[in-house]
């Protein structure tokens, strides 16, 4: 019965937000309010289950575990953003969390996201027994990240052979990213859509399996 | 007043004529099967290949970084290689980044255990089996005989029995994700002293046989957002956790260069990437048939036949209408 129930109100809401496409109107408005006003409900009623519950206020109550208080105390500043005269409070939980963040990525991200980088685009474009085809895309990827590089390099005019040239090539290697990048999120979109008619056509209606 | 040609009548065409075409071709090809192939690619195989190297001494992570708004994307990514590991007894971690991503994991793990889903997988709640745990039957294959040792028959149409605690455990959602992988690197059962439905993780078989994430051996990142390079960040470059990546179409192309470094071992773009996937699945007799993502493929392939007619229509009309040398469309100010 209730999962009847669920489905036919996902069908609903589901026809709601695609009446936007038709033109706006109220029950367009209304299902958009609603994934706003349930998924901040959902994420409220998860947190407390799953987080605070069993991680704080049990461990707390039970007597075993107050060093807790301390990240307990911190969570409830953030709280304090609400009373305009102790509204200052709130910055040390964020301060904390900031430093502590800031700390713990910057050198993982630096290696994973920089560094890691770098060192795959320091590849040789040609070596013995290498095939053409994997010679041709080493030269292809080097050329086309220096002159996106070179693109993006505003302190000289891009005049000349390498800064005209170099910033001429680099925005046609960024068009090209860009087109990858449109052609996929096409495919991304009708893929969305694709679940939901196979949910209408399927949960719903049951004309396919 | 001009009269109206017919390449400005394509050019200011009502978008809504665009929008029911693509809801026609989204529908069409449900009911007549084109059967078009699925070719599958490199990224893809490289993490089938690395999934079906593992057994039951190894462990996987299955991260559930995505919303509902990408499940009809990153769902069946989940749900391919989760059952893949089912099928060889790898042990599979499940984990959330977002309270709503939460609700995706248990969204996933109801479509694989339940009955309806051809070729589920039969589920054994941790407390039904805490008689052969205490009694210290724990292995994988020793636990299944003495399961049905008990007189618990194999349903019909299940590929096999998933225990919880030994072969999958939904850990769940954890704040501040990315201290929690890392705190993982060290241990997990201190990151998640309890699961998703309140059994200690410290009684969990294949929690005492991989304590932390070095003695895991690949993690999935489903990802709707940049939370997949986090497993990059904090696990591959940290302890060197191989990593693969199940993203959304649209974020697929920001993700290559991790592949090309050697950082991830595989990706799964989209729709498409999962398609793969149960075609490998199927191919491999590790599923009876393809799933919802294969279905959707010749939908994909038939809005894509037809966004392209529309690509080309609209330059023909801009050109042949010699629109590329006013400043303005018609009608357009």
């Amino acid at each position: 019965m209730y999962e009847t129930l669920g489905i036919w109100a996902g069908a609903f809401f589901t026809l709601a937000i695609y009446s936007f496409l038709y033109k706006e109107n109220p029950i367009y408005r209304l299902a958009e309010h609603l994934v706003v006003g349930i998924s901040a409900g959902y994420g409220m009623a998860v947190t407390y289950e799953i987080t605070l519950k069993p991680r704080l206020i049990e461990p707390l109550l039970s007597g075993d575990h107050w060093v807790l208080i301390i990240p307990g105390i911190l969570g409830i500043l953030y709280i304090t953003r609400f009373i305009p005269g102790i509204a200052w409070l709130s910055r040390y939980p964020i301060a904390f969390y900031m430093g502590t963040s800031m700390g713990v990525a910057f050198p993982l991200t630096m290696k994973a996201s920089v560094l890691r980088q770098l060192e795959g685009a320091m590849v040789p474009l040609f070596q013995e027994g290498m095939p053409w085809y994997t010679s041709l895309g080493n030269v292809v990827m080097i050329l086309g990240t220096l002159a996106a590089l070179i693109y993006f390099f505003f302190s000289k005019p891009h005049k000349g052979l390498f800064f005209g040239t170099g910033s001429k090539i680099g925005i046609w290697i960024i068009m090209l990213g860009f087109g990858a990048t449109f052609g996929f999120t096409v495919m991304g979109r009708i893929s969305l859509l694709i679940g939901r008619v196979q949910y209408l056509l399927g949960d719903w209606l049951h004309l396919i399996e | 007043m001009s009269a109206v040609s017919i390449w400005e009548k394509m050019l200011n065409i009502d978008r809504r004529w665009i929008f029911l075409s693509i809801g026609v071709v989204s529908i069409v090809p449900f009911f007549i099967n084109f059967g078009m192939p699925v070719v599958t690619t490199d990224e893809v195989e490289g993490i089938f290949d690395y999934m079906d190297e593992l057994g039951p001494e190894n462990a996987i992570f299955v991260s559930f970084d995505f919303a509902p708004g990408t499940q009809a994307e990153n769902m069946p990514m989940a749900i391919g290689v989760i059952r893949h590991a089912l099928h060889n007894n790898v042990p599979v971690f499940m984990t959330a980044n977002y309270p709503l991503h939460h609700g995706m994991m248990l969204a996933a793990m109801e479509y694989i255990l339940n009955p309806n889903t051809i070729g589920y997988y039969q589920d054994v709640p941790f407390d039904e089996w805490s008689d052969l745990r205490e009694s210290g039957i724990v292995a994988r294959d020793d636990l299944e005989e003495a399961w049905e040792g008990q007189g618990n028959q194999l349903p019909e149409g299940a590929l096999g029995w998933a225990f919880e605690g030994r072969d999958y455990a939904m850990l769940g959602y954890a704040p501040v994700f990315n201290l929690v992988i890392l705190g993982m690197t060290s241990s997990i059962q201190t990151q998640y002293p309890v699961d998703t439905h309140g059994n200690p993780t410290s009684e969990m078989p294949m929690l005492q046989e991989h304590k932390n994430l070095r003695e895991v051996d690949m993690a999935l990142s489903c990802s709707g957002s940049a939370a997949c390079v986090w497993w990059v960040t904090y696990a591959r470059e940290k302890i060197g956790l191989p990593i693969a990546f199940g993203v959304t179409a649209v974020m697929a192309t920001d993700y290559f260069p991790y592949i090309q470094t050697g950082q991830v071992i595989g990706q799964m773009g989209g729709l498409r990437g999962a398609a793969e996937y149960e075609v490998l699945l199927a191919e491999n007799g590790i599923t009876p048939s393809t799933d919802k993502a294969f279905t959707g493929m010749d939908v994909q392939s038939a809005a894509h036949i037809l966004i392209i007619l529309f690509i080309i229509m609209g330059n023909i009309a801009y050109f042949a209408g010699g629109f590329h040398k006013q400043k303005t469309l018609k009608g357009r100010g």
